[in-house]
């Protein structure tokens, strides 16, 4: 076990000169989970090579739609709260929960960094990291079968789990769960049941 | 010479699992593998928004059957973090037993079909008998013999006096040599390692590559193990020595796995023996607030890690989670290059897969 490399932070300053956030924290058995948002998406390359130089590990890759905070101040009138504006990602992108956020989550000899990139709804794309990991591959055909994203240059772009036949982008639909189940539960068996009987007789 | 391809699955490869392997041969050799998953894809994370934060422990126990009490563990660290709620002592401890019982059993499970496959069905079922053992501890002291329901979030759902403890003792004492014993004759019986040496090759450099965990990586001469590199619960107080292997065969990684289970019997009796008194998990529960953070542990098959956001309300907002097998299957393509057909199934067991893990 090993804390974070002191120069980590400055090194990705340098490798993303479009800006980031960084912060960290260790807890007390001294293991330490940090973050670090890209303002600007083509950094992010870069930034993943100099963590490849680094010994890092690719561990996963999250997506998803982050919700803006919710208002929970009871003062406030419903008007009010709605005309606010939804905070906004360092890429100016709005967080309102059409944003795309991807977090690379990368082991550094026990350590977790988190790299993060926002997209926008419908335009946005990010270069396939599998030329530095090979094992971004099913990380990455995931994302783009259970979200509307694009991973540009990505050696097997295929469905991974989900067969063609099922739409795009599931995890931006409300699927209710007797069609998740295929009615194996719920009512809709039954009604499947007795249609089906009934067309016999 | 011409190839051609042919099926190996989606249905019983090795285990009882569906996993659909396009292999093209020459001959007795594959050529190259085109793997189809899905099969077992059951949408667990999308269901996991729409279940609240604490229903969660129950549905991600049943993600997966082996590393049932790993899944919980890891997700609990996560939200434990979110609402900074320090864990009891003696729950760190319990939740150790807890792990460890279950490594064992999942571990001898992975061996046990590794005989199976090469033929040698009297050591399977011996090794299966062995792990009964285990079976036993987890129903005795959990009541139920896969899903133990050990974690809450704050704490464990169970606690072990002094005939608890013994019991377990005991058990361990009768486990003990019989799995000496056991780890001798798969290192040193000619029919296995005839059949297991030199098979289904991940090099180090290849492992590094595929970015592979557990046993898998260690067979692989890489000594990474949560337990040790991003300590948890009671580990950064116990003594865990990581197991490697160097040839990255499929005989390291059957040894690999009997060398931990002989470790976790050392890490079981430490517990025991420093088991702290006190709580073992909160009175009440709590309103976790918004937050996010990565926790990950060792599960049986090596690092499984969640990433959890919370938006202050009783529903998460977000949970992904990586199983340690998920990237397994990328190595498998590189260990069954040039390999014989009558291999196929050893080598994709070698890598203790799991399918209901990797698809959810």
């Amino acid at each position: 076990m090993s804390a974070l490399p002191a120069d980590l932070e400055p090194r990705l300053r340098t490798a993303a000169p479009g800006g980031c956030a960084f912060s960290q924290t260790t807890n007390a058995r001294g293991v330490t989970v940090a973050w670090c948002e890209l303002a600007d998406n083509a950094d992010l390359f870069a930034a993943a090579t100099l963590l490849k130089e680094m010994g890092a590990r690719l561990s996963t890759i999250s997506a998803l739609q982050p919700r803006p905070p919710e208002d929970d101040d009871e003062d406030d009138d419903d008007a009010k709260a709605k005309d606010a504006p939804p905070p906004v990602a360092l890429s100016g992108l709005p967080i309102d929960g059409k944003t795309y956020q991807i977090l690379y989550h990368f082991d550094l000899d026990g350590s977790t960094l988190s790299l993060s990139v926002f997209l926008p709804v419908d335009a946005g794309t990010v270069p396939s990291l599998t030329p530095l990991f090979r094992n971004a591959d099913w990380p990455e055909r995931e994302l783009m079968e259970i979200y509307n994203l694009r991973i540009v240059n990505h050696p097997d772009p295929r469905r991974l789990f989900l067969d063609e036949s099922i739409e795009p982008a599931v995890l931006e639909r409300l699927i209710p769960f007797s069609t998740l189940v295929n009615a194996a539960s719920t009512k809709s068996l039954w009604e499947k049941i007795i249609e089906h009987k009934e067309a016999e007789s | 010479m011409s190839t051609y391809t042919i099926p190996v699955g989606p249905l019983h490869v090795a285990l009882e699992e569906p996993m659909y392997f396009k292999v093209e041969v020459d001959g007795e050799t594959v050529r190259s593998v085109d793997i189809t998953a899905g099969h077992a894809h059951r949408g667990v994370e999308y269901l996991t928004t729409k279940r609240s934060i604490y229903q969660n422990v129950t549905l991600t126990e049943r993600i997966c059957s082996l590393c049932s009490n790993s899944h919980p563990e890891a997700y609990c660290m996560a939200i434990e973090t979110i609402a900074g709620i320090e864990l009891p002592q003696r729950a760190q401890y319990l939740r150790v037993i807890a792990g460890e019982i279950k490594r064992i059993a999942s571990h001898l499970f992975n061996v046990a079909i590794q005989a199976h496959l090469v033929g040698f069905d009297s050591l399977f079922m011996h090794v299966m008998e062995t792990r009964e053992i285990m079976q036993d501890v987890k129903e005795t002291l959990f009541g139920n013999r896969m899903e133990i329901g050990a974690n809450t979030i704050g704490g464990v759902r169970f606690d072990l006096d002094a005939d608890g403890l013994a019991y377990l003792d005991a058990q361990l004492a009768r486990l003990q040599p019989i799995l000496d014993d056991i780890i001798t004759h798969y290192r040193t019986n000619r029919s296995f390692i005839d059949r297991t040496r030199g098979i289904g090759v991940l090099t180090h450099a290849q492992a590094l590559d595929c970015g592979v965990v557990g046993p898998v990586a260690r067979a692989s001469g890489i000594a990474y193990d949560v337990r040790v590199k991003a300590p948890y619960n009671a580990y950064d107080r116990l003594d865990v020595p990581v197991q490697t292997g160097t040839d990255g065969d499929v005989w390291s990684r059957a040894i690999v796995r009997l060398s931990e289970a002989r470790v976790s019997i050392d890490i079981l009796r430490q517990c025991a023996a420093d088991l702290p008194a006190g709580e073992t998990g909160p009175r009440e529960r709590q309103i976790i607030p918004a937050g996010q953070t990565v926790a990950k542990c060792e599960a049986p098959r090596g690092e499984l890690i969640y990433y959890v956001k919370t938006d202050g309300s009783p529903n998460p907002e977000r949970v992904k989670w990586r199983v340690p097998s998920f990237m397994n299957w990328g190595a498998l393509t590189l260990m069954l290059a040039e390999a014989k057909v009558a291999d196929i199934a050893l080598i994709v067991n070698s890598v203790d897969p799991c399918i209901s893990c990797t698809e959810r």
